[in-house]
């Protein structure tokens, strides 16, 4: 059943992109990628719940269950500032994201077939677990607003302005503005991950190596937002920047 | 009842007829009346921009209403018959589909400008307030408005800019979203200068600064727009805080070089600057655009791009009349 829920929710994001592109592709933006995204926050609910109950505790045991739990949280704050904000095409550029780390996660030997009941972690590891994971949505997005924000500054550098891409991505300036709050909401999500993370009590299997890897994505973002704020940071730089970190710290994944 | 049209517009006569026939807008409505009776008509609408001028009406007999409606104008203007061969005629259908044309802007200067729905709504419910219209006008021109909403939502026919500063303003809200914190600068006291920098303070832009070789100049363009004048010098330092630059000196050489930029990056935390180049010999070297947050458009480029919006235009205009066509033929108006 829990698959079910997760074989919708990619086939919902994957519909939600391309029918985005396709309107984007005829110069139309489309009101109906957040509906689609929607109904696949649902579906991952569902999933994460499902899989929660049989787990009794967080479902971040396995890698499936991370990947899946980090494209709740890629969508739901895509759900949270893409229609606040107005960030148009945003669900466009998050759905083919989200439609990748699910369909990761649908490959066999990701996801526990039986899931077996966790003994009792404490509360630390679980905050750990969870904070961390939102904070890689929040980043993850802030990864997306930069490729929109590359794709804009490539096109207004070439002086091509005929797509509907170009018509339809919103300005550069409110890209940059929202991909900075979402490394701040990021980083200090990341932060209490972290402090969780050493106040978690140390067992002899625990991978130190985690633990450092994660300490050392905080301070690669933490040190970006230094860089922007005291310095100075040109659009593109901080947009590569953020992409680069963001596919960076998905070695802490790897070591998991 | 038979509906018709008489009007003359900028293809058809020149300014110094059209200005003849112009209505004030306090006027339209007492114009409405006063042609409806001038014409024998039962239902009159007056619609006066500044590129058109048309007589729509609504009278037993068409082709007798036309007649008595031209004779009455050349009368009134004291003109010869000769003006006769500025004026175009429409009757019954012909005249429904030609304001669907004008209400759509496919009759403008500027093809699918959006000004003239307004100025037709205008004159129709300034008609309607002086009691000129009755059952055959109203019913045209609501379903006028109709069919030029649809022709607006159907098709791309308002896309795209089509004059140079508009195009300039345009890129600009792309790259600064809303203008209210944007501040500019223009480089040279001349004519399109001026202007573009106008159509960037209608959108919101906050701050103006003009500098130019002559500070008594560069004064004078500053007081007409509510801004600053800075010394040709110092431009350089106004350079930290803009952060669009209008450049269009008589300078025979550039003017802004790469290191004039670089120097000022820092202090700029690295900002995103837009530099509108509309000086020929140009004003910025191409260089300058190789800096990153720099965005920089030559007078050239700025024309293209108001020449693709304006061809993209043209290319919409068959499906446009095509939706008119349909819409007419679908509501079987009265008078047509």
């Amino acid at each position: 059943m829990d698959r079910w829920f997760l074989i919708i929710a990619t086939l919902l994001a994957a519909i939600g992109g391309v029918w985005g592109m396709i309107s984007v592709h005829h110069g139309i933006r489309s009101r109906w990628t957040v509906l689609w995204m929607g109904a696949a926050v649902v579906c991952q609910l569902g999933f994460l719940s499902l899989r929660g109950h049989l787990r009794g505790a967080c479902p971040l045991q396995d890698i499936g269950e991370i990947l899946v739990f980090l494209a709740w949280a890629i969508t739901s704050i895509y759900l949270l500032i893409g229609p606040a904000y107005r960030i148009s095409l945003l669900g466009v550029f998050t759905a083919p994201l989200v439609f990748g780390l699910q369909a990761a996660a649908l490959i066999s030997g990701m996801l526990t077939a039986l899931p077996v009941r966790e003994l009792p972690t404490g509360v630390f590891h679980a905050l750990h677990s969870s904070l961390s994971v939102l904070a890689y949505g929040a980043l993850a997005v802030a990864g997306v607003a930069g490729i929109m924000f590359l794709v804009l500054d490539r096109q207004l550098k070439a002086h091509v302005m005929r797509s509907g891409l170009f018509r339809n991505l919103p300005p550069a300036h409110e890209l940059l503005v929202s991909l900075e709050r979402l490394l701040w909401l990021g980083t200090g999500l990341l932060t209490c991950g972290v402090v969780a993370g050493f106040l978690m009590p140390r067992t002899p299997q625990m991978q130190h190596t985690h633990l450092f890897l994660a300490l050392a994505v905080w301070a690669g973002y933490a040190g970006l937002l230094a860089v922007k704020a005291v310095r100075g940071l040109t659009g593109r730089k901080l947009a590569l920047s953020t992409v680069a970190m963001f596919i960076f710290s998905l070695l802490v994944f790897a070591r998991v | 009842m038979e509906l018709f049209c008489l009007g003359l517009n900028h293809r058809t006569a020149p300014v110094e007829v059209r200005e003849r026939f112009a209505v004030s807008a306090p006027r339209l409505g007492a114009a409405a009346t006063e042609l409806t009776s001038m014409a024998e008509a039962a239902e009159g609408v007056v619609i006066s921009t500044c590129n058109r001028t048309e007589f729509y009406l609504a009278a037993p007999d068409a082709r007798h209403g036309l007649l008595q409606l031209e004779s009455g104008l050349t009368r009134r203007e004291r003109l010869d018959g000769s003006v006769s061969s500025h004026f175009y005629r429409k009757v019954k259908a012909d005249a429904a589909q030609h304001l669907c044309r004008v209400v759509s802007g496919l009759d403008s200067m500027m093809l699918g400008e959006t000004e003239i729905f307004g100025q037709v709504k205008q004159a129709y419910q300034a008609a309607l307030a002086a009691g000129a219209t009755g059952s055959v006008l109203n019913r045209l021109f609501q379903r006028a408005f109709g069919v030029g909403k649809k022709v607006r939502t159907e098709t791309s026919i308002q896309e795209g800019s089509t004059s140079v500063g508009n195009v300039a303003v345009d890129l600009a809200e792309k790259i600064f979203g809303h203008l209210k914190d944007s501040e500019v600068m223009i480089l040279g006291a001349g004519e399109m200068g001026r202007i573009t920098a106008q159509s960037l303070v209608s959108r919101g832009a906050r701050a103006i600064f003009v500098s130019n070789r002559s500070f008594d100049k560069a004064e004078e363009l500053a007081r007409d727009m509510g801004g600053t004048a800075v010394r040709f010098d110092d431009w350089q330092h106004a350079l930290e805080r803009v952060d669009v630059v209008i450049s269009s000196t008589g300078c025979p050489h550039a003017l802004v070089h790469r290191a004039d930029v670089e120097k000022v990056r820092r202090a700029r935390k690295f900002r995103p600057l837009f530099f509108i180049d509309i000086a020929v010999p140009r004003d910025i070297h191409p260089d300058v655009a190789e800096i990153e947050e720099v965005y920089l458009y030559d007078i050239d480029t700025l024309e293209n791009l108001a020449n693709e919006a304006r061809a993209r235009r043209q290319c919409q205009i068959a499906h446009c009349e095509l939706i008119i066509d349909t819409e007419l033929a679908k509501l079987n108006l009265p008078g047509t």
